[in-house]
């Protein structure tokens, strides 16, 4: 069974000019023990479905969908106490930028030892306690490749290394022994070989225990080394999605092209210095969203229909959703 | 053939909260030496606080080396010589959107350059700031716009737009591509490219994605705690590195590609 599953999410946000569509029927499943890549550019509503998902969202702001559920539980039908309790057990969050997403005046030990659960614990008197909480806490940094631990729990965010702190985070993330973790761009602005321990971090933990990992992010190279699954974003319609060796092999809609195109680590053929393939113009802000297929303006094959929402079509597990997708020309 | 710019064993010392009686922590950067010609590229390349966005400085001259010396077309420069350097060499800073003034017009930032440092009159400073708007990409309109009518990308070709108007012959940026957007990314390394090619700019920049420097540059700096680890042309320090921490850099690389899918 999956264990979440969004059907035509759609997320509307209130502005002077009527109600916006900053999510526009987003499709997502995750099953157990995948790891699902949500790949988008800022400004694509990556981030808003991550607070959908755990209910951070403002209540100005109307949300509807067909089916948002937690392993057959209806997320949005239930109340705000049930839906804390099973996001506090079962879903964690490893939010973007470390440093400003932890407590400044706090030491990280503290930190960490708040969010380990009571009930994970081993029992004891109330005078083991605090040692019980302590021992579980220092597992667990070791367990994500921190050695000092002693060192980094008796300091601050700020007299830390950013990968450090990043691997706090996750630390954090794990505590609960979650079934999945989202994970909100970790590796934003670090080097590659950072990058890299991270990444080779939550694959193991996703072998080892089975953890589903959701992968929020931009970079695809990083993407591309650890995810089965792709969901393509863009401007808060999904775009495509499928397994990754399938998107990459033959990518159907022409922004999953340009968007792996972009990338020249991905292209041996390349010759030094040439002009890289983009897509022309930028993506466009919330108030002045064109209608339809919203990546019509800057599509090289936006026709007269393409001013009509495409429909989601599927061939096997692969979804796209483009009225001209690019295998149709090879007919 | 001559070299654009060279850099002949330049140090800096820098000492941190050093104090009455009390011993600061002390970083020491160099010695550096490189040397780049006309239409040539050079990337830095290093750990964060291994000094690089200092070396950027130093060549921009926003920082004085302690000792060694920076030669533009074969001349050097002298240390308070800004007149001169400002002319020839220009800075890209990191965050493009933080860099550019809110309150001004796009029109007023770009004068502000040919205003200090040329004797251009009003309307042949005008017809500059347009037709340098249009060489990055931009309409001559957009000089009456502000900073937050502009999307990232376009901040981007801003700040090239003041780098390039004065005509300089070198450009150093500072992590020009790092939060951009894949797309606009390589937008802004299409027109760099482009304008490089025109206008045989040499050009130095400091990245994290070895992708990119591995696309676009000619040489490269590898560097770690301050000191130069390892320097050369890319495709050999891509091929066979040399050093350990290069070897971690480029295989680390290389990991994220073959492991996919």
């Amino acid at each position: 069974m999956s264990l979440l599953d969004i059907k035509n999410l759609t997320l509307e946000i209130d502005s002077q000019s009527g109600w916006i569509k900053a999510l526009d029927k987003i499709n997502l499943v995750i099953n157990e023990g995948q790891i699902h890549a949500l790949v988008g550019e800022s400004g694509s509503g990556k981030s808003i479905i991550v607070k959908a998902i755990v209910g951070a969202i403002s209540d100005r702001w109307r949300i509807t969908a067909d089916r948002m559920t937690w392993r057959g539980q209806d997320l949005l039908k239930m109340s705000v106490r049930e839906r804390r309790k099973i996001i506090r057990s079962d879903i964690s969050v490893i939010f973007q930028n470390p440093k400003s997403s932890l407590d400044p005046i706090v030491t990280l030990g503290d930190q960490l030892k708040e969010v380990i659960l009571a009930t994970r614990l081993e029992k004891g008197m109330f005078w083991n306690r605090a040692k019980a909480r302590k021992k579980y806490a220092s597992e667990l940094l070791h367990r994500v490749g921190i050695k000092d631990h002693e060192v980094y729990m008796r300091s601050l965010p700020h007299q830390i290394p950013n990968d450090v702190c990043q691997k706090f985070m996750i630390a954090m993330a794990l505590a609960s022994q979650p079934k999945l973790v989202i994970a909100d761009d970790p590796t934003r602005g670090m080097e590659i070989t950072d990058k890299s321990q991270i990444l080779k971090l939550l694959s193991r933990v996703n072998k080892v225990r089975k953890l589903s990992i959701l992968f929020v992010s931009h970079d695809l190279l990083a993407i591309s080394s650890m995810a089965d699954h792709m969901t393509v974003l863009y401007c808060g319609q999904t775009v495509e999605s499928g397994r990754m060796s399938q998107l990459r092999k033959r990518a159907l809609h022409p922004y999953t092209k340009a968007l792996l195109e972009s990338a020249p680590s991905f292209r041996t053929d390349l010759a030094p210095k040439s002009p890289l393939s983009s897509l022309g113009g930028t993506i466009p802000s919330f108030q002045h969203l064109p209608i339809g297929c919203r990546l019509g303006p800057r599509c090289p094959r936006a026709r007269r229909e393409c001013v009509k929402v495409p429909e989601v079509r599927r061939i096997h597990e692969h979804t796209y959703s483009c009225h001209f997708p690019l295998h149709r020309d090879q007919k | 053939m001559n070299n654009l710019l060279s850099v002949e064993n330049l140090t800096f010392e820098n000492c941190h909260g050093k104090r009455w009686q009390k011993k600061g922590t002390k970083f020491t950067l160099g010695p550096v030496n490189f040397s780049i010609q006309a239409g040539e590229t050079l990337a830095i390349v290093g750990a964060n606080g291994s000094g690089k966005s200092l070396l950027a400085k130093l060549l921009v001259g926003l920082e004085q080396p302690d000792s060694g010396s920076i030669y533009l077309n074969e001349k050097k420069l002298e240390q308070y010589d800004n007149k001169h350097r400002v002319l020839n060499i220009r800075m890209v800073f990191q965050n493009s959107n933080e860099s550019l003034n809110p309150g001004i017009t796009l029109g007023s930032i770009l004068e502000e350059p040919l205003k200090l440092n040329t004797n251009l009159g009003a309307q042949a400073r005008v017809a500059k700031v347009e037709q340098t708007l249009r060489q990055v990409g931009l309409l001559s309109e957009h000089r009456f716009f502000y900073r937050h009518m502009l999307s990232d990308g376009q901040r981007q070709r801003v700040a090239l737009a003041r780098a390039i108007i004065l005509n300089p012959q070198v450009i150093v940026a500072d992590e020009p591509f790092a939060a951009l957007d894949p797309s606009v990314r390589s937008q802004t390394v299409n027109l760099l490219l482009e304008l490089q090619r025109e206008l045989g700019l040499g050009f130095i920049f400091i990245s994290h994605n070895l992708g990119i420097v591995r696309h676009i540059s000619d040489k490269m700096l590898v560097m770690k705690q301050g000191k130069v680890v390892e320097s050369g042309k890319t495709e050999v320090i891509f091929h066979w590195p040399k050093d350990d921490y290069t070897k971690k850099l480029v295989h680390a690389h290389q990991a994220l590609i073959d492991g996919q899918g």
